[in-house]
Order: structure tokens, then sequence, then C-alpha cells
């Protein structure tokens, strides 16, 4: 029976913007280290490491996400017959493997930008290729990585949308059942619309806040009071 | 200090440097002059391991880092440089530019690289600008950071690669003295330069590079005022 469209409706768009949210930031985030981990390999010195991050960024995409969904979905558990393996982590295994790839080509451009004199100048200072990278290159790489990064996380979270084909129930899904129970699919689209508007905007304005912090103290600011830019612990 | 013997760099087919041989002794102040494309920036990266060469030994402070078993950072924490474009760590504040090497290769503590940074920056001149960024400063305050992040690491040798080439004319003189003063001090050098003036009065010996091999050398005084090769004589006329 049709029924109208009304606050429960909102509340269960709203529980699947929040699953989309948590999907996107857990695969994000995996998507980020492991592509962190993947450039940085295809920027190294070592023909082997170069070799297998470039054709892992090669082989995912050249693949659909949609496809890759797919392959998580039947082909882990034909891998790990023992493991039953929840909607959740399935979507969240396609869009990490399907995020690295294209993360890692954002970290290698990144490294790659920071002039060669940076490299020169932590070499003659007898820094080895680890302290060079940890100290010098990466903290300069990160911050040109940032606007290409959040693009594509913005392209990721709308782009999570795909992974309701294999039942995990996220904002479009909701939507999609709401559309289907109150013959309202204008409407309902329209507020599955501005939540993904909402979730993006803000991922944007975080990316930009992030630029702004640290662009500032790089160029011209002398910020004599600010804390020390350097952490000395560690590695 | 330095010896080079027979030394060959080559980039692909092309041979930059053909068959250099030097000696450097300690405290001394050693001036690479010539054209652009003679092989002396070429020559100075070799010294500290930047460029590989191709044939030839080098020994640096007694490291031969030209054999392959020698841990070219060893030799290269006992061996300053500075660059041409400065070359500083833009997201470092002055005082963590000179302190990193220290703390992170040296093995100082932060507090002892601290003192020392604040001594090597008030040495350049530059004490009021500990905390600054050095996209804050100008070329000369730059450079003179970058010597004292070089000078950070207590290295017995310092080269220099055309230090003051990317400076105004005006605030080339603040490096230089800078220089004076490490000269003066008994710090072994090695500069690639074209400040003839630099080279005349401050250099202990001066080394005149052509096409890759050095043309001629000796005291500034016989190379400026007396050359004996040709292309020594055509160079200087340009230049001065």
């Amino acid at each position: 029976m049709l029924r109208s469209f009304n606050w429960l409706d909102l509340e269960s768009l709203l529980r699947g913007a929040v699953w989309t949210i948590v999907l996107c930031v857990t695969a994000g985030v995996a998507g980020t280290v492991l592509g962190l981990l993947l450039g940085i390999a295809s920027s190294s010195p070592s023909r082997v490491a170069r070799w297998v991050a470039s054709t892992y960024v090669l082989i995912i995409r050249g693949i659909p996400l949609l496809v890759i969904v797919f392959f998580a979905y039947f082909g882990i558990p034909l891998m790990f017959p023992d493991i039953d393996l929840s909607a959740f982590l399935t979507a969240v295994i396609a869009l990490t493997v399907f995020a690295t790839a294209y993360m890692a080509e954002i970290f290698r451009g990144s490294i790659n930008a920071v002039p060669h004199g940076q490299t020169e100048a932590a070499q003659a200072l007898g820094l080895n290729y680890a302290r060079r990278l940890r100290f010098v290159v990466l903290p300069q790489a990160m911050r040109i990585a940032v606007p290409p990064g959040i693009g594509f996380l913005i392209a990721l979270i709308k782009d999570s949308s795909l992974v309701t084909v294999i039942g995990f129930v996220e904002l479009t899904r909701s939507g999609t059942t709401i559309s289907n129970l109150t013959a309202e699919p204008i409407l309902t689209y329209s507020v599955v619309a501005v939540l993904y508007f909402v979730i993006c905007y803000g991922v944007s304005r975080l990316g930009s806040w992030y630029e702004n912090r640290s662009g500032s103290r790089m160029d011209t600011t002398e910020a004599e009071n600010q804390p020390h830019a350097l952490q000395l612990e560690g590695v | 200090m330095i010896t080079v013997k027979d030394l060959h760099k080559k980039f692909g087919s092309n041979e930059v440097l053909k068959g250099i041989d030097c000696h450097v002794d300690e405290q001394e102040v050693v001036c690479l002059i010539g054209p652009s494309g003679s092989g002396k920036s070429t020559f100075l990266r070799c010294l500290n391991g930047l460029e590989t060469a191709t044939s030839g030994t080098i020994e640096v402070n007694g490291h031969t880092i030209t054999d392959k078993k020698t841990n070219v950072n060893v030799v290269r924490q006992q061996v300053g440089m500075v660059f041409q474009h400065f070359n500083l760590f833009p997201h470092l504040k002055v005082v963590d530019n000179v302190m990193l090497a220290p703390v992170k290769v040296g093995r100082t503590s932060k507090g002892e690289a601290r003192a020392k940074a604040a001594a090597l920056l008030d040495k350049v001149g530059l004490a009021d600008k500990t905390n600054a960024y050095p996209g804050s400063l100008s070329g000369g305050q730059q450079q003179r950071v970058a010597i004292a992040r070089a000078l950070a690491m207590n290295p017995a040798v310092m080269l220099f690669d055309e230090p003051t080439s990317a400076l105004d004319p005006e605030i080339v003189g603040e490096v230089l003295a800078v220089m004076k003063d490490l000269a003066r001090e008994g710090m072994t050098m090695v500069v690639v330069t074209h400040e003839m003036g630099f080279a005349r009065e401050v250099g202990d010996r001066a080394v005149f590079m052509d096409g890759g091999v050095i043309v001629e050398q000796g005291p500034p005084s016989q190379v400026f005022g007396d050359p004996q090769h040709t292309r020594t004589q055509n160079f200087l006329s340009k230049v001065l």
C-alpha cells in the first residue's frame, strides 16, 4: 500500500546517511593509508616496489567500481569459505581496494612534485632515504596531495552508492526503498541529494581549512608564537 | 683534506668531467671558476656524492667516497653544502631547518641542538629570525640560514655551489661577508663562484675549469693577474 512521506522516512534516510559516512570514512582512511604506502613504493628507488605499485594501480583503475564490488561479494566467500563477511565489510573492502589505487597515484604525483632540490639538500645533510622521506619530502607532499585527495574522497562518497547492489543499506538504498513505499520519488531523492550535498560540503570545508592552515604558515607568516612545527620525537 | 684522482663523469654519452686531479689542503679556500658548462658544479657535486663518479677516486676527510663500501651518508655529515637556490625546507621554521640534521642524524639532544642553532643563527646575523618560516625571508637571509644549516653538523669541509648567483646584486655582499668570516676562521672551503672579487680576495687558490678539465690553477693573484693559457685569458677578459 502506498503511504505519504513522513518523519519516520526522514529518520531512515538520516540513518542511511550515517552508514554512508561510516562506510566512506572507513574506506577513505584505509585507502589513504594503503595509498600512501603504494605511493611511496611507486616513487621509491626500488624497481620491484615500483613495479608492484604501478601494476596494482593499472589493474584497479582499469576496472569499474561496480565490478570490483561484485568481485568482493562473490570472490571473497569463494576464497575464504569459512569467513562470513557482512555486507558492510564487503563494501568496505571493495571501496578500499578502489580508493587505494587512486590515492596511490595522488601521493606518487605529490611526492614527485616536491622540488628535487629539497631531496638534495637533505642528502647533503646526510639524511638517509627514510629520514628524507619522513622529515623533508612527505610533509611537503601531504600539502600538495590535499586538493586532489579531497576531490577524490568527494567522488568516492558519491560512488559509494554503487554498493547498494550487494544489499548494503546506505543513503541511496534507503532512498530507493522509501521512494517505492511512498511513490514520492522526487521528494525522496531531493532529500537524498541534499544529504549527499551536506556530507560532501563538509569534506570540502575540511580540506580548505587544512590548506589555509598549512599554507599561510609556510608562505609568509613569521609565526613567532606558534608551537614548533617539527615533531622531534619518534623515528 | 680532499684528494681527487683522474675523475671522470659521464651523463649518458656526454662526458662532463674528463679527468680531474685536484688536492685541497686543510683550511684551504679553493675557488672554482670557469664558463658555464665547464663542469665546475658537477665536480663539486661529486665531492659529496650528489653525483656518482663514472671513474676515478675521490677521498674526502679520510673517506674514499668513490668506494662502493663507503657509507656516503657518513661522509656527507662531515661535508656541508650550500646551494645556488638555498633549498631551505619551507615547512620548517628557520631554527628547525638548522636543527634537523643534528637531531635526526647526529643524535644530538634537542636542547643542545637548539643552543647550537641559536649560536649559528647569531653568527650569520639572523638571531631575530629564529622562528620565522623561510618563505618570509629575503634571498640573502635564506642563503645565510642555509649556511648555518650546513654548519650545524660541524663539517670538516664546506662546499658552495654558486651561493650568490640567485641573489640581487645589493645583497650578495651579506652572504660573501659570512663566507669571508668562515674562511678567516680556518674552514676548508671549495667555492664555485662567478664572484671574481671574492675569489681574488678570500681564495687561497683559484682553479680555472673549461671543457671538463682543469686548465690552470694557482694563487689568485697569479691566475687573475698573469693567466698562462689563452682560454683563461679569454674567460677573464670577458668577466673582469
